[in-house]
């Protein structure tokens, strides 16, 4: 079970999210503040911060987390919506979420933050396939073959399902997974995605997995 | 008067007596050296030298008295003149015309005198150089006559000598005078130049927060209370911008703090209506459930526009330039975007293509927040048309993303129809970036383009 650390000194929002969190699943240890932090720690799978606290602020307590372990991912979910504060906030944490916010997407946003740490062995329903992300492996449902793929479609499907549900445009797609600018006019994505369909959607030329959205990106929904 | 001594007015005046003291001391010197040299050509000569009426007389009386007359005697009174007279020349020619001696003449001089060839020397002698004496011997005048010739120059007075003899000396020495003087003043004017231009050099210097460096100050004159003045004001100007940005400083804390203080209820407003949507509600207990969701994001939306808006007047929210390529800082807005509509059914059409200006030179965090506010208005109120289009559109003049929708036009009901500020921050900031926009609406929908010129 997914273990969250979430500082928060306001009770009625603190109960709150620890019960919607808690019904989704995960396990959940609420502080008003960041004094006890050290001790629940080592146990925790990733850390939700509110900002303005007694003591400690959220930035501060956030900052000492990443020193000690860098492999959590921190979430800092705060009422301060200043470009400053998020700026501060993204310099360290790995996302930032502003209040009033919607538990959907709190969870939304836990999930990615869990996919991209690799902190729970997910399975995934994608359409005809059962992917295992924690080894990217594709199994086909019916027959039980694994998809087999090359350096570069590994990867690309890989940064889909690390973003998945959030539509990439050819740019993002292209510097995350070759690491290099991407120039207008370039093929060599669109060739990727070509081959990359044709080993796992059943039918290419209408495919479900990797859906294109006209005119922005590309986007597989999970 | 401390200070007196140590200004470039005290400097100048020194120079200018110097000056007027050299030239003193010159005219001093040069009137010493003269008389000196004068004595010195007076020594040289006889004290008892005589003028030109007193040498004819002289030579006159001496050819007169001449007796007896031979060659011998001539001879003797010769050398007697010629001991007196060292540049003068003589010669005698007796009572035939015969040339019978002559003591440092010149070779033109005939043996034979005729009474024609007489007249003629006699006329072409008459005041001219050398300056010449014709005396006859004797009372009878039958002994021929003696000739004495000496150059008039001997005659000048001695501070004419001394002039003819050392005038160029003395001309060179009021030149070296002269120009040491202005050699002087060239070096004092060309260091007050010279560190004028280094203050202007310094004065364009800036440091690391945009302002005037400090300058060294090294004397104490004119040009260095003017670098501490310069100094003073750089003081002044950065103790400002220190107060400015204090001031800055504690307003945006003030706006963060209202903006937290006030989402903090707004949060828990959430988690209520949150909690209340998952009981069994009847269906008016439903949607007002559903309103009120709607109404914290309007209001959520509205603090953080109301916020931005009096940061923006206040000149406090400010552009931070940068190259980007507009396009894709566009199409990544709409990826983020997209989903949104998608959930509201809308039709979405993108039809994005590259500028062929690549780059525009905006504040992504600005471009970001006009795209934004665009959006979200169409989501707002112009949700009937379940609609919105972005797409780039390039003429000669300008390039520009268009946004439009099918709704009802701005003229048109909303059910959430505020007072404009999400438009008002979209007008500063374009306007903030050198941008433009249009605005075109109408029952069928609106057009709103954000447009660079080109």
């Amino acid at each position: 079970m997914v273990h969250i650390l979430y500082i928060e000194d306001e009770r009625e929002i603190g109960g709150w999210v620890t019960k919607e969190l808690t019904e989704k699943g995960y396990m959940v240890t609420w502080l008003e503040s960041g004094e006890q932090i050290e001790t629940h720690l080592k146990k925790a799978d990733l850390a939700i911060l509110d900002v303005m606290l007694p003591g400690l602020d959220g930035f501060s307590i956030g900052k000492r987390i990443k020193k000690e372990n860098a492999s959590i991912p921190v979430l800092m979910l705060s009422a301060r919506t200043a470009m400053e504060d998020k700026i501060e906030g993204l310099s360290f944490a790995d996302d930032y979420l502003t209040k009033p916010f919607h538990p959907d997407e709190l969870v939304a946003r836990i999930e990615v933050l869990l996919r991209r740490f690799q902190k729970h062995d997910d399975v995934l329903n994608l359409k005809h396939l059962t992917l295992y992300t924690k080894d990217m492996r594709a199994v086909h449902k019916k027959t039980g073959e694994e998809i087999q793929l090359t350096g570069k479609q590994y990867y690309l499907f890989q940064f889909f399902i690390r973003h998945l549900n959030q539509i990439l445009t050819k740019e993002q797609l292209y510097e995350g997974v070759w690491g290099e600018t991407y120039i207008e006019g370039d093929k060599t994505l669109m060739v990727h995605i070509r081959y990359l369909r044709e080993k796992i959607e059943q039918n290419p030329a209408r495919p479900e997995i990797i859906e294109t959205i006209r005119g922005i990106g590309y986007r597989v929904r999970g | 008067m401390k200070n007196f001594f140590r200004s470039l007015l005290a400097k100048y005046m020194l120079i200018i007596l110097m000056a007027l003291f050299l030239f003193q001391a010159g005219y001093i010197l040069i009137a010493a050296f003269a008389m000196g040299l004068e004595e010195n050509i007076t020594s040289e000569t006889r004290s008892e030298m005589k003028n030109e009426t007193e040498v004819e007389e002289s030579w006159h009386v001496d050819a007169n008295s001449l007796s007896p007359v031979s060659a011998q005697t001539v001879g003797e009174l010769f050398a007697k003149w010629k001991k007196e007279y060292p540049e003068a020349s003589m010669f005698w020619v007796d009572g035939e015309g015969q040339l019978a001696e002559e003591l440092d003449t010149d070779d033109s001089l005939p043996a034979q005198w005729s009474s024609s060839y007489t007249a003629q020397f006699i006329k072409d002698r008459y005041d001219r150089n050398p300056y010449t004496v014709l005396a006859l011997i004797g009372e009878e005048a039958d002994q021929g006559f003696l000739v004495f010739e000496i150059p008039r120059s001997v005659f000048n007075p001695p501070i004419t000598q001394v002039y003819d003899q050392y005038g160029t000396y003395l001309v060179g020495g009021l030149v070296i005078l002269v120009l040491v003087f202005i050699s002087l003043s060239f070096l004092f004017f060309r260091g007050i130049r010279k560190r004028l231009l280094h203050l202007q050099s310094a004065m364009e210097l800036r440091d690391t927060d945009g302002l005037p460096v400090q300058l060294e100050i090294k004397k104490k004159d004119e040009i260095g209370q003017l670098e501490e003045s310069f100094n003073q004001m750089v003081q002044e100007l950065r103790e400002s911008r220190k107060r400015e940005q204090k001031e800055e400083q504690l307003r945006r804390e003030l706006i963060a703090n209202l903006s937290h203080d006030l989402r903090t209820p707004l949060t828990k407003l959430r988690a209520q209506t949150y909690s209340l949507a998952k009981e069994e509600l009847s269906c008016d207990g439903t949607k007002a459930v559903k309103a009120q969701e709607v109404s914290i994001e309007t209001i959520d939306q509205l603090i953080e526009n109301l916020m931005s808006y009096t940061l923006l007047m206040a000149s406090k929210y400010s552009s931070e330039p940068q190259e980007i390529d507009p396009v894709r800082y566009v199409r990544e807005s709409l990826a983020l975007w997209y989903p949104v509509f998608e959930k509201e059914e809308f039709e979405i059409e993108v039809n994005l293509s590259p500028f062929k200006d690549a780059v525009w030179i905006v504040d992504p965090i600005w471009l970001g927040r006009i795209i934004d506010n665009l959006l979200q208005n169409i989501l707002r109120h112009a949700k009937d048309g379940r609609f919105v289009g972005v797409e780039t559109e390039s003429t000669r003049d300008y390039d520009a993303f268009v946004i439009w929708d099918k709704g009802k036009g701005m003229g048109g009901e909303s059910e959430e129809r505020g007072a404009g500020i999400g438009l008002s921050i979209v007008d500063l900031m374009v306007k903030g970036m050198d941008l433009k926009w249009d605005i075109e609406t109408s029952i069928q929908g609106t057009h709103i383009k954000i447009i660079k010129d080109k």
